[in-house]
C-alpha cells in the first residue's frame, strides 16, 4: 500500500492569501482581454501618463463606432507618439485603441502588451482589424515634428484584406512640454479602387499625403494669444 | 453520411477516450474503432479497441487496412512531460520527425506538432482525401495529464516577474467537441480552438490561492529543477507560455466546425483549482462499495 503524502492545504492557502492581499487589488482576475492589454493596468498607469502628456483630442467624430480601423499618426524621433495617441483616442471613445510596434521579447515587449501594444506582423493587426479594434500605426520616425514618414503598405493592406478604413492621425508633442495634439482626418478614400497588391500601396502613399496635409495645417501645441501679441495688438 | 468508419489514434489518452464516447453518441457513426499503447480511460460500448506499441508499425498498418476508415482522428500526439518525458513522446508521437522542420515553431512539443501537420498533410494530398488540423490551446480539465495544469497546481507557483504574459487555454470538453465537429464537417484546413478570455501567470495563481514565486531569469532553472523533483516538470513549451504567453485567434471555429468553446478561460483555470487533489474514501463509502 503507498504511502500519501498530503501536502498542508490550509496553511499554502492561508499563506497565499497574506502574500496575496496586497497584489489582489493590483492584479484582479479578468482585466487581461483576448490581445493581452490589461485595462486594469492602463487605468492605474493613467495618471503617470497624464503627468507626461496633457492631450487634446480632434475629430473622434470621424472614427466608426464599432467596427474596426486602421489609424496611422506621424512619429517623431522618441515622441511615443502610437502610445500617447492609443491612450488618448481611447479615453475620448471609450474603446480600446491598440497600436502597432511592441517588441517581441521581454520585458519590453511583454509590458507594452499589457498596454494593448500588437507585434508588427500584419497577420496579427488583420486579426485585431478583423474583431472590429482600432489600431494606431505609426509612420516612419521623422526629426521634424511636421513631418509625415512613409507608411509601411504591408501594414496598410491588412487593413485593405479586411475591408476596412485608413484614418490619418495627425499628432504633436514636445519633448518636455505635457501639451500634446492629436487630429482624427476623414478616412483616405482612393479614387480609384484596385484589386491587388497596388491598392496598399497606393492607399499607403496617399495616407501619408494625407497626413502631411493635416500636420501643414495643423496649429501649434498652444491656443490662444501669445502675451507678446497681445501687446503687439494694443 | 451514415455508417461512417471512424479510427481514433490515440484513444487511450483522456483526449482520445472523451472523444471517442461523443463519437459513439453519433447517428452517423457506423464502426469506430481505436488503437493507442494504453487502454482507454472511460468505457466505451461500441468501440473497438486496439493496444498496440507505437513500434509496432506492421499491425498498426494491417488495423488500419483492414479498417479502411473514411474518417482518421489522430489524437496520438504526446505532450512531454504530460505522461511520458521529452525524448519518449517524440518517439510515440512520431518518429518520421524531421529535426530540420522551419523554426518557426520554437519548443519540441511545437516541433512536434508542425512535423505531424506537415505529415498529415501530405499523406492527405497522395492519396487525396482532405486533412484538418485542430490547433488547440492548452487543455485541461480532471485527469487531463498537463505540465501546465500540473504546475499551477503546486503550492508554490512561479512566474515570470518581467513578463507576466497572457496566455488562453480550453476545457477538454470543448477540445472534444471540435473535434468530433471536424470529424462530421470534414475538416480541411487548420483551425485555433481557444476558450474565449485570457490570464497571465500571477492572475491565475491567485485565482487559485496559490504563493506566487516571482522570478526574473537564471533562477529558473533551479526552480524547473526543484519542480521536477516534487512531481511537476516544466519542459519547454510550458515554459514558453509562461515567459511569452499563448494567445490565439479562435474566430474562426464557428465558421468551420459550427461550435464555440463553452467555457472561458478564467473559468478553466477555476476550475482546475476546483478539483480535488485526494479524494478520500471515508469508512461509510468503503462499506457501501
Amino acid at each position: 500500500m503507498a504511502q500519501l503524502i498530503q501536502l498542508p492545504h490550509r496553511a499554502v492557502v492561508a499563506t497565499a492569501n497574506v502574500l496575496g492581499a496586497p497584489l489582489r487589488p493590483l492584479v484582479p482576475p479578468n482585466s487581461v482581454d483576448d490581445w493581452g492589454r490589461d485595462q486594469h493596468l492602463i487605468d492605474l498607469l493613467s495618471p503617470l501618463l497624464g503627468a507626461r502628456w496633457s492631450v487634446s483630442v480632434g475629430g473622434i467624430h470621424h472614427l466608426p463606432a464599432r467596427v474596426g480601423a486602421l489609424l496611422v499618426t506621424n512619429q517623431r524621433r522618441l515622441s511615443y507618439s502610437p502610445l500617447y495617441v492609443a491612450w488618448a483616442l481611447s479615453r475620448a471613445t471609450g474603446r480600446p485603441v491598440r497600436f502597432v510596434g511592441r517588441p517581441d521579447h521581454a520585458p519590453l515587449g511583454a509590458a507594452l502588451r499589457r498596454v494593448g501594444a500588437l507585434l508588427d506582423d500584419p497577420t496579427e493587426v488583420r486579426g485585431a482589424l478583423h474583431h472590429g479594434e482600432l489600431v494606431v500605426l505609426a509612420t516612419a520616425s521623422a526629426a521634424h515634428p511636421r513631418h509625415a514618414g512613409a507608411v509601411d503598405p504591408t501594414l496598410v493592406g491588412a487593413a485593405v484584406a479586411e475591408g476596412v478604413g485608413v484614418y490619418p492621425v495627425a499628432s504633436m508633442s514636445t519633448p518636455f512640454g505635457r501639451a500634446a495634439r492629436a487630429e482624427v482626418g476623414a478616412p483616405v478614400r482612393l479614387r480609384k479602387k484596385r484589386r491587388g497588391p497596388l491598392a496598399e500601396i497606393e492607399l499607403a502613399e496617399a495616407t501619408q499625403r494625407h497626413l502631411q496635409k493635416m500636420l501643414d495645417e495643423l496649429g501649434g501645441l498652444q491656443t490662444g494669444m501669445a502675451p507678446l501679441d497681445w501687446l503687439g495688438e494694443g | 453520411m451514415r455508417g461512417q468508419r471512424l479510427l481514433v489514434s490515440g484513444m487511450g489518452g483522456e483526449l482520445g477516450s472523451l472523444v471517442a464516447s461523443l463519437l459513439e453518441a453519433e447517428p452517423w457513426v457506423g464502426s469506430l474503432i481505436g488503437i493507442d499503447v494504453d487502454p482507454p480511460r472511460r468505457r466505451l460500448r461500441r468501440a473497438e479497441f486496439h493496444r498496440i506499441e507505437p513500434s509496432n508499425r506492421e499491425r498498426i498498418v494491417d488495423v488500419v487496412s483492414a479498417f479502411d476508415p473514411h474518417v482518421l482522428i489522430h489524437l496520438a500526439v504526446w505532450e512531454p512531460d504530460a505522461r511520458a518525458g521529452t525524448a519518449l513522446a517524440r518517439r510515440f508521437t512520431g518518429e518520421a520527425t524531421n529535426e530540420s522542420a522551419p523554426a518557426d515553431p520554437t519548443s519540441e512539443y511545437g516541433r512536434m506538432l508542425a512535423d505531424v501537420e506537415r505529415a498529415a498533410n501530405a499523406v492527405a494530398a497522395r492519396i487525396g482525401v482532405p486533412a484538418g488540423a485542430i490547433r488547440l490551446a492548452p487543455v485541461l480539465g480532471p485527469h487531463v495529464p498537463s505540465p501546465l495544469g500540473r504546475l499551477l497546481r503546486q503550492p508554490v507557483v512561479p512566474f515570470s516577474a518581467l513578463a507576466d504574459p497572457p496566455f488562453a487555454v480550453i476545457r477538454e470538453t470543448d477540445a472534444a467537441h471540435a473535434f468530433v465537429a471536424a470529424a462530421q464537417r470534414r475538416l480541411a484546413e487548420p483551425v485555433n480552438v481557444v476558450a474565449p478570455g485570457a490570464v497571465t501567470g500571477l492572475q491565475a495563481i491567485l485565482r487559485g490561492k496559490r504563493i506566487p514565486l516571482p522570478l526574473v531569469g537564471p533562477e529558473w532553472a533551479i526552480a524547473r529543477r526543484i519542480s521536477h523533483i516534487i512531481g511537476a516538470p516544466v519542459p519547454d513549451h510550458v515554459m514558453e507560455v509562461i515567459h511569452r504567453g499563448r494567445l490565439a485567434d479562435g474566430s474562426r471555429v464557428k465558421e468551420l466546425l459550427g461550435i464555440t468553446p463553452t467555457t472561458s478561460t478564467p473559468e478553466v483555470i477555476d476550475r482546475l483549482f476546483a478539483w480535488e487533489s485526494v479524494v478520500r474514501i471515508t469508512k461509510t463509502t468503503q462499506a457501501v462499495a
